[in-house]
């Protein structure tokens, strides 16, 4: 009886149906990532990832140790002889929590105020993110993702699934995936308005790849925070990449050569552009069935600085 | 006289193993063989069904001519170290180790317990004549735990003696609620991480913000993991369902039959099940199953279910969607998962049994075993 049912197709139906519902925006688009947040509350900290801001807050939760254990019992009498108990040894389990409860809030008080200084490093020395970030993004000239449109199309076309551009400025690039058929959204720190039809997202490129599920994604294109941020996180990202991108799936990477780089926003920027083999072993050569370098011709017929990477992961 | 005396960590003559113990020793004295249960623990139903395993090696000189001990395995125990004292021929049976890393968070006895299991599961391989797997998922596992000689006979459940009369009171509130609209979801199996109820309740919120907001929400199986329960508990509250989630903990037999009657569909989003008794139940009785394809899941269901890939809670959402809406598709998943389920009576499953330990006795026999 079971093979009346055709699986794949069903599997491909609900899938179209999944997008559907997260493109119609009839439920807040950080709607499954916040019904994660909220179990997170109440899972012990090992259970909850690696969120730090998470992990200390639970961890901050739990400095409290509760002396009032239950009392309640099935078995008749034995919720009395428990209540006799507590009551009995409870002056000494205050007197010991009090002690383990002060000095575990101090540790962890410590351990916020030291989170506290390296966030001050983090924002103030070229690492991550911060301040000197979002004045280099302010003075990056702008990536012409639409001028790279035809490669974007031809990479991506027939990819198992969902395409994100990370990050996206205007949504331009994304604009013209969708017009020529493709599940495209886009994802940009900046919040800005979306021209109509368009799916764009306000987050930073790395949180909002870290939170999709795992092989859910058929493409992801990245430009210009491949430009701008430091050399471990564009590590990261590429790890993360491959994690979320499906069996099949292709990722594109828009960047200039790092020679190409100049003026206030490289000054600026924690992060320097890439050569384009670099991303080829960021991304992992041997997992990968194809790799294509794409250089992009300046007006003037020379080198304009600008490349892609194209890199398609084995189905 | 032959004898097959069985060794299980706990006997709990309730759950899946326990009963699994029972028919099995019921088997072994149909064939004119001698099978007693031992236990290190105890849990629930009447007592007299098994004796402590220290009590074996007391038991005196009357042992039958040949005796082998049967090792109900699924989690590490003090058993093992009995048994590997004993002279005598060791059988497995393999209910399969839930990951321990499953548990690290939630349970971190629970989690060395399981991790001590899969060590003392190959320490054994070596002793044991013949390791019985419930299902091709854990005879793989078998396999890669060094295991030579291996096979596999189905877990021995009574699905006919479990459809008892539904409870009346059940029903008619089931019913009631059922006469206000919105489908009844339903899970059962022990309240445990690796079970991942908090997967179904996520899921479930997600159905009733996008298709269903009339939806309800039934959780049956007793308590796995209390610091699970409470952050389940805890998770409900926190997303406002309380008053359309129920965790029910562990129910009568015709509590069961009466939720199973009343739901519209069965989800499973477990990370790891050995066999999975109760999606066999569910489609026993018609339930369809939204499953996640996660360990066994996937052979006990053989197409009779729509099995995912992933767990996203639209992705579950949409699926009981579609299975809901879909009259046809329901009638199709109702039909395959009763014709499914009809591989696994105990009828069958004793037939199986049966005819490994012939095989075994024969092997004894003509030295070839």
């Amino acid at each position: 009886m079971s093979d009346a049912i055709d699986h794949p197709q069903l599997l491909a139906e609900i899938d179209a149906e999944v997008r559907r519902r997260r493109e119609s925006g009839e439920l807040p688009a950080d709607f499954e990532r916040e019904l994660d947040l909220v179990f997170a509350r109440f899972a012990p900290v090992h259970a909850i990832g690696d969120d730090f801001a998470q992990v200390l807050e639970r961890t901050e939760q739990s400095t409290h140790i509760d002396v009032l254990a239950p009392v309640a019992s099935r078995t008749p009498g034995l919720g009395f002889v428990k209540r006799v108990i507590r009551k009995g040894v409870g002056w000494e389990m205050r007197y010991v929590a009090q002690q383990v409860s002060t000095f575990a809030f101090g540790v962890t008080r410590a351990v916020r105020l030291l989170a506290q200084r390296v966030e001050h490093l983090e924002q103030s020395g070229p690492g991550a993110g911060g301040r000197l970030l979002a004045m280099a993004r302010a003075e990056a000239p702008p990536v012409d993702t639409a001028g790279w449109a035809p490669v974007v199309l031809d990479a991506v076309k027939g990819a198992p699934g969902r395409v994100v551009h990370a990050e996206c400025a205007d949504g331009a690039l994304v604009a013209h995936l969708v017009e020529a058929g493709v599940d495209a959204y886009g994802v940009d720190p900046a919040d800005q308005v979306p021209p109509p039809g368009l799916e764009l997202r306000v987050d930073e490129a790395v949180d909002h790849l870290r939170a999709v599920a795992d092989a859910s994604l058929g493409a992801v294109v990245l430009s210009r925070c491949v430009d701008l941020l430091p050399l471990g996180v564009l590590a990261e990202m590429a790890t993360i990449v491959r994690a979320k991108l499906a069996p099949g799936g292709v990722a594109v990477v828009l960047s200039s050569q790092p020679g190409a780089w100049t003026g206030v926003a490289a000054d600026l920027a924690p992060g320097r552009p890439l050569h384009p083999r670099t991303w080829c072993q960021l991304l992992g050569v041997r997992g990968v069935s194809t790799m294509e370098v794409l250089e992009a011709p300046a007006e003037d017929g020379g080198a304009s600085g600008a490349y892609a990477v194209v890199v398609r992961f084995p189905g | 006289m032959a004898a097959i005396h069985q060794f299980i960590p706990t006997f709990a003559p309730r759950d899946a193993i326990g009963t699994h113990a029972r028919h099995a020793q019921r088997i072994l004295r149909d064939m004119g063989l001698e099978s007693e249960i031992y236990a290190d623990g105890y849990r629930g139903g009447p007592r007299g069904q098994a004796q402590s395993y220290r009590s074996f090696a007391r038991r005196g000189r009357a042992r039958a001519e040949r005796t082998w001990l049967l090792y109900q395995l699924s989690t590490g125990s003090p058993v093992f170290d009995f048994l590997m004292t004993r002279p005598e021929p060791k059988l497995v049976n393999y209910h399969n180790i839930t990951d321990a890393s499953l548990y690290r968070a939630w349970e971190p006895r629970v989690c060395v317990e399981l991790a001590e299991g899969r060590r003392q599961l190959r320490e054994l391989a070596p002793r044991v004549e013949l390791g019985i797997a419930v299902s091709e998922f854990n005879r793989a596992d078998l396999e890669g735990a060094g295991y030579a000689r291996t096979t596999v006979a189905p877990v021995l459940v009574d699905l006919e003696a479990a459809r008892v009369a539904p409870d009346a009171a059940t029903v008619s509130s089931l019913g009631a609620a059922k006469r206000g609209g919105g489908a009844d979801w339903l899970f059962v199996g022990r309240v445990a991480p690796h079970k991942c109820q908090h997967d179904v309740v996520r899921a479930f919120a997600a159905y009733r913000a996008a298709y269903d907001p009339r939806a309800r929400l039934h959780l049956v199986g007793g308590t796995g993991s209390h610091a699970y329960l409470v952050a389940l508990q805890r998770y409900v509250g926190a997303l406002g369902l309380a008053g359309d989630v129920t965790i029910a903990g562990s129910v009568r037999q015709s509590v069961l039959a009466a939720v199973y009657r009343s739901a519209d569909v069965f989800v499973c989003l477990s990370e790891h099940e050995g066999f999975c008794v109760p999606i066999v139940e569910a489609m026993r009785e018609r339930v369809p199953v939204v499953a996640f394809a996660a360990a066994a899941v996937p052979e006990t269901v053989a197409g009779a279910a729509v099995l995912l890939g992933a767990k996203d809670p639209m992705t579950v959402a949409a699926a009981v969607h579609r299975v809901l809406s879909d009259e046809a598709l329901r009638g199709r998943l109702g039909a395959a998962g009763v014709e499914r389920a009809s591989h696994f009576t105990l009828e069958r499953a004793s037939r199986r049994f049966r005819a490994v330990v012939e095989d075994l006795l024969q092997g004894a026999d003509t030295g070839c075993g």
